[in-house]
């Protein structure tokens, strides 16, 4: 959550050297200039830092045109900032709600820093800093590389146990510089959802596959994950990992040509890291019963998009006086409000989120048209066997 | 021949392999290379030369990258440097044999100074 009234989401995408974790953002925010992008779309990419985005534009259109792919990442992690921004008209609608914009930060970092030691004093200070900062993500992307699971093919378990015993031993070796005064972290990515990148090179395997491929030849390796995940956390019922799968294609690679035109799973990186916490918040208490109080960092940005969604608690509808900015929520609106609220969100189906999607257009609250928009593609990605919710 | 220079194996990541005597080279690296896109570049900076050139063999990493290898060259081979075809000439020449018993092993042997 950001200050003011811009709801800021991270995202952590942990991936190993060459598991396309450049490409995916070059691809993500290169697409998003794309005529037909803008065009059809309520809202509009923007890097806050002009050069960093000329620089992914760039690496897109080199992948585009040129068949070029993006520059080995050396060294140094670059965090990278966008704002969601929303077609004119939606500042003014937006008067009194709980935010009024959307900023998303992708690091990009070199992937070596799983698998191999660093080579001296500075870059180990980086690779803390930015374990760090991608320790206070909501959602994290666990990269799975479709290009080792075809070189392992038949043995994919040499492959997948590789990986997540590499992610799993560079938390631990951290895990001392991570944690303060071996205090376990309130704000860590509570939902690791599994993504195998590159899915073009697999194209029989559908979500579902690959959740199988992972759980029959890896199911044990992802329950250390888990444990060393659970020992980093505060509240460790309020953990999801490896129960969420996702399909990521950036492009389709070629001999001699980049397509980036086929792409797979993009489009639902932003709803997913803007959405699924409070999605899975609202079960977590309901399923584990996880009391809302231990929640209540998470809550706050939570419920705050919740009430754009269905208003104040049972009330439902859009919202029409909502308070704002986002820190004078809770005061105003107290946890019960918005736990009601959370708890209306989650549960909305394809149906009713259409209603509100096309009532939020008419009166041109973009961000809550953006947001019911968001939930729908996810229910749709569902449907094309590209995504996989937990139900836990 | 004094050098900093960085580069990965097929499987091994970006690494020094030389650190140019340096304990950590890579604030020396970072203040020549820092904002230098270019995937081959000669680059004179001071009395150090900057060189980025592909892997001339087109050796490439797991994931079909061409390797690339950056060098810092300190004086004297510096001095003799003025395109990057003679940097490429002299430098490469020294260590093209290390280079091609490293790049396709699971781990290379440890830098050198």
């Amino acid at each position: 959550m950001g200050s003011g009234g811009t709801l800021q989401q991270e995202i952590a995408v942990f991936g190993e050297s060459g598991s396309g974790k450049t490409v995916l953002l070059s691809s993500f925010y290169g697409a998003a200039q794309e005529p037909q992008f803008v065009r059809k779309s309520l809202f509009r990419v923007v890097a806050d830092d002009f050069g960093q985005g000329a620089r992914l534009h760039q690496n897109y259109l080199g992948m585009k045109n040129s068949a070029k792919r993006p520059e080995i990442t050396r060294f140094s992690a670059t965090a990278h900032s966008f704002s969601i921004k929303l077609k004119d008209g939606d500042a003014k609608n937006n008067k009194g709600k709980p935010f009024d914009a959307l900023r998303l930060i992708w690091h990009d970092y070199p992937g070596e820093w799983f698998e191999q030691g660093v080579s001296g004093p500075e870059e180990a200070k980086r690779r803390v800093a930015t374990f760090r900062s991608l320790l206070g993500s909501d959602v994290a992307l666990l990269l799975v590389d479709g290009q080792r699971l075809l070189d392992n093919s038949g043995e994919e378990e040499r492959y997948l146990k590789s990986l997540l015993a590499n992610v799993k031993n560079a938390l631990l070796v951290l895990k001392d510089d991570l944690l303060e005064d071996g205090q376990p972290l309130v704000e860590f990515p509570r939902i690791w959802i599994m993504a195998l990148s590159k899915a073009d090179l697999l194209p029989e395997m559908n979500v579902f596959n690959f959740r199988d491929l992972v759980i029959e030849k890896a199911r044990e390796d992802l329950e250390e994950l888990r444990n060393v995940l659970e020992g980093l956390v505060e509240v460790s019922e309020a953990l999801s990992v490896g129960e969420d799968f996702m399909l990521l294609s950036s492009a389709k690679f070629e001999v001699d040509k980049i397509e980036v035109t086929k792409r797979v799973g993009l489009d639902l990186i932003l709803p997913l890291a803007a959405t699924l916490p409070f999605e899975r918040l609202a079960r977590w208490h309901e399923l584990r019963e996880v009391p809302w109080k231990v929640l209540d960092g998470l809550l706050m940005g939570a419920g705050a998009f919740a009430v754009m969604l269905v208003g104040k608690g049972r009330r439902g509808g859009i919202p029409v006086k909502a308070p704002g900015p986002i820190g004078a929520v809770v005061g105003i609106l107290g946890f019960t409000a918005l736990a009601d609220a959370l708890n209306d969100a989650a549960r909305l189906g394809s149906e009713k989120l259409e209603e509100i999607h096309s009532e939020a257009l008419a009166q041109q609250h973009f961000l809550t048209a953006t947001l019911a928009e968001f939930r729908l593609k996810l229910n749709e990605a569902e449907d094309e066997r590209v995504l996989i919710r937990s139900f836990g | 021949m004094r050098l900093i220079w960085a580069t990965r194996g097929r499987t091994w990541g970006f690494q020094f392999r030389r650190t140019g005597g340096f304990d950590d080279p890579l604030p020396e690296y970072e203040k020549v290379f820092s904002g230098l896109d270019e995937p081959a570049l000669c680059r004179r900076v001071g009395e150090m030369v900057a060189l980025r050139f592909p892997d001339p063999e087109g050796r490439k990493d797991a994931a079909g990258r061409i390797i690339p290898h950056d060098f810092i060259v300190f004086s004297p081979t510096a001095d003799e440097i003025d395109s990057l075809e003679d940097g490429l000439a002299l430098v490469w020449d020294e260590v093209k044999d290390e280079y091609a018993q490293a790049w396709d092993v699971p781990r290379p042997p440890l830098p050198q100074g």
